[in-house]
């Protein structure tokens, strides 16, 4: 059961991120190349995160667990993962803008920009962790 | 680290998706730990055992 309240509750998260990337994109006149590349990020982000919903979806079907040591495991390590990449963000995203481009960084740009590497960092290595076994 | 799963698994008949209902966990897991990529945790190894009649000494394979 408690497996199934947080697919129901994952399933929630990732129809609301669509909903907003749906109104952020309708609302908005004309998209700079760095909104494409955000944009563009958080919607591979949300197919990832749909995938994974739909692998725990089917053990679940299948009369399996959602997750197990293992699962439980590489998500802690996907987490640390995501942990130092959102650091480095914080650090270098600033200071690579700062000598790469005219272009100065807002406050929210840069919040986005770690969010959304942390988050890639995490599904990537998640299933990386995933598919290799480990 | 290898192991005698596949063929005590075999031997009473069962499929990677069985043994994984057995012991509640992910049928991956199970072929994981088969292929040798994933070192269960000492509880699952004594369950796997359990559920194959076995111990963990006679099921894995230490090299």
């Amino acid at each position: 059961m408690k497996g199934k309240k947080e697919i129901i509750v994952a399933t929630v998260v990732v129809a609301g991120v669509l909903l907003t990337l749906f109104f952020y994109l309708m609302g908005t006149g004309e998209i700079e190349l760095n909104q494409i590349g955000l944009v563009g990020i958080a919607i591979v982000l949300v197919g990832l995160a749909m995938y994974i919903i739909w692998d725990k979806i089917s053990n679940v079907k299948k009369g399996l667990p959602e997750k197990d040591e293992r699962t439980i495991s590489i998500s802690y390590k996907a987490g640390y993962y995501g942990f130092i990449a959102a650091i480095w963000s914080a650090v270098f995203t600033p200071l690579f803008f700062d000598v790469s481009s005219e272009y100065e960084l807002k406050g929210g740009d840069v919040t986005a920009i770690v969010v959304l590497v942390s988050a890639f960092v995490f599904v990537v290595s998640y299933l990386y962790l995933y598919w290799k076994g480990k | 680290m290898r192991t005698h799963i596949k063929e005590l698994r075999a031997r009473y008949d069962l499929t990677q998706e069985d043994l994984a209902k057995m012991i509640g966990v992910r049928r991956e897991t199970i072929l994981f730990i088969e292929k040798g990529n994933y070192n269960p945790s000492l509880k699952l190894a004594h369950d796997i055992a359990k559920a194959l009649q076995t111990t963990i000494d006679e099921l894995f394979i230490f090299d």
